[in-house]
């Protein structure tokens, strides 16, 4: 196929730029092409599908009052504590030592915005296309991606989190969330998953 | 006061985080068809599309909080259930299908005079398409048959507008040449 047709094809060429010998293989695509649409299978879903996904979901179990109050205390948006409740975060920060793969490096800098820690992410993961890390300390985006440089399934990276205690989960292939099999301790997510727990000490400490 | 159906999906996706399940409804409702469409489409058969679909929608619900930008939850959705084809299509792949075992898909049931050479023919193409690797009838679907832009594949499939385009020129190739041998 030459350049010109594949340029076509793709939608960058109008077919009367195309020479002649050029021209004639690009109808020839357009008439495989159209073959292929006019068979195309596509139908709209099933009437009962609908139902069938809301009675899956409403099957699923309600979060359990330990995941609300997990979602309470780990909501992104700005809360309001009391002093008591704080003590009893400080009290369990200082008794979980959760390191996933084991290591936590130094923090970096040493100024007010410095106060994160580097902490090295791994999963073992042969086979996926991309896995990220995500949990409470970025909105549960997974918008940190860790890496496999040479392809051992091995994937690694080290993201920024604040001090305090982190729900975190991976994100395979951009779709399946996989549980930490290394952390130490986790809890519910309310769905019959587990999150991993992740507490992180404040490094000025 | 009636509550608006017109609500966006970045509010209906607020709505089900809050604890509101039923208004995922709303979220199959829209998406429902177009996610069923490419599932037929990459797996070829109902009640498997079916099924991917469900397990699409109940994972998105599942984590529905984790959807970087509600407002496009429907392309995240789209995301979610685009992977869990290639996934299928990889765990049933790696046997060759033979040209004449391949099941007889309902017809579009809009011609009534479809005879045996064009039923031959539908059997040819899906034969090829079978043939392809999942990545390669991914793109191609997604490109010549759900007629969606490269920016939107490269989106869909975490790839690069080049490397999606080779994907494509390579699945094209492929086509034809398994056309050519199938006579």
């Amino acid at each position: 196929m030459s350049d010109d047709v594949r340029r076509y094809l793709d939608g960058d060429l109008e077919i009367d730029a195309l020479p002649a010998e050029a021209r004639a293989q690009a109808r020839a695509w357009d008439r495989i092409l159209e073959a292929f649409r006019s068979d195309d299978q596509a139908r709209s879903a099933p009437h009962w599908l609908e139902d069938r996904v809301m009675a899956e979901i409403e099957a699923l179990p309600e979060p359990g009052p330990v995941s609300k109050a997990w979602a309470w205390l780990l909501r992104p948006q700005p809360v309001r504590l009391s002093p008591a409740l704080v003590g009893l975060a400080a009290a369990l920060v200082a008794l979980l030592i959760l390191r996933p793969g084991g290591e936590a490096p130094p923090p970096m800098g040493d100024g007010p915005e410095a106060a994160v820690v580097y902490v090295q992410f791994r999963l073992d993961a042969p086979g996926a296309q991309s896995v990220a890390v995500g949990g409470d300390f970025d909105a549960w985006r997974a918008s940190h991606a860790l890496e496999d440089p040479d392809g051992d399934g091995v994937w690694t990276g080290r993201v920024p989190v604040g001090p305090g205690l982190h729900t975190y989960m991976f994100l395979v292939d951009g779709f399946q969330w996989v549980t930490d099999p290394q952390a130490s301790h986790y809890s519910d997510d309310g769905f019959g998953n587990r999150n991993a727990l992740l507490a992180v000490a404040d490094p000025e400490t | 006061m009636q509550r608006s159906v017109q609500r966006t999906d970045a509010q209906v996706v607020r709505d089900v985080l809050d604890g509101d399940r039923d208004a995922f409804r709303l979220l199959v409702r829209r998406y429902g068809d177009v996610l069923h469409h490419h599932a037929l489409r990459m797996v070829g058969n109902q009640d498997v599309a079916a099924d991917m679909v469900q397990q699409a929608f109940v994972h998105g619900f599942r984590k529905l909080g984790s959807c970087r930008n509600p407002d496009q939850v429907g392309g995240w959705l789209f995301r979610i259930l685009a992977n869990q084809c290639r996934d299928h299509l990889r765990g049933s792949r790696r046997r060759e299908v033979p040209l004449q075992a391949l099941p007889e898909l309902p017809s579009r049931g809009t011609d009534p005079s479809d005879d045996a050479a064009e039923a031959e023919v539908r059997r040819r193409l899906r034969a090829a398409l079978e043939q392809l690797t999942p990545e390669q009838k991914e793109a191609f679907v997604m490109k010549h048959l759900e007629g969606l832009s490269y920016d939107e594949i490269a989106a869909v499939m975490n790839l690069s507008v080049a490397a999606l385009k080779m994907r494509v020129h390579r699945a094209r190739e492929a086509l034809r040449g398994l056309l050519e041998e199938f006579g």
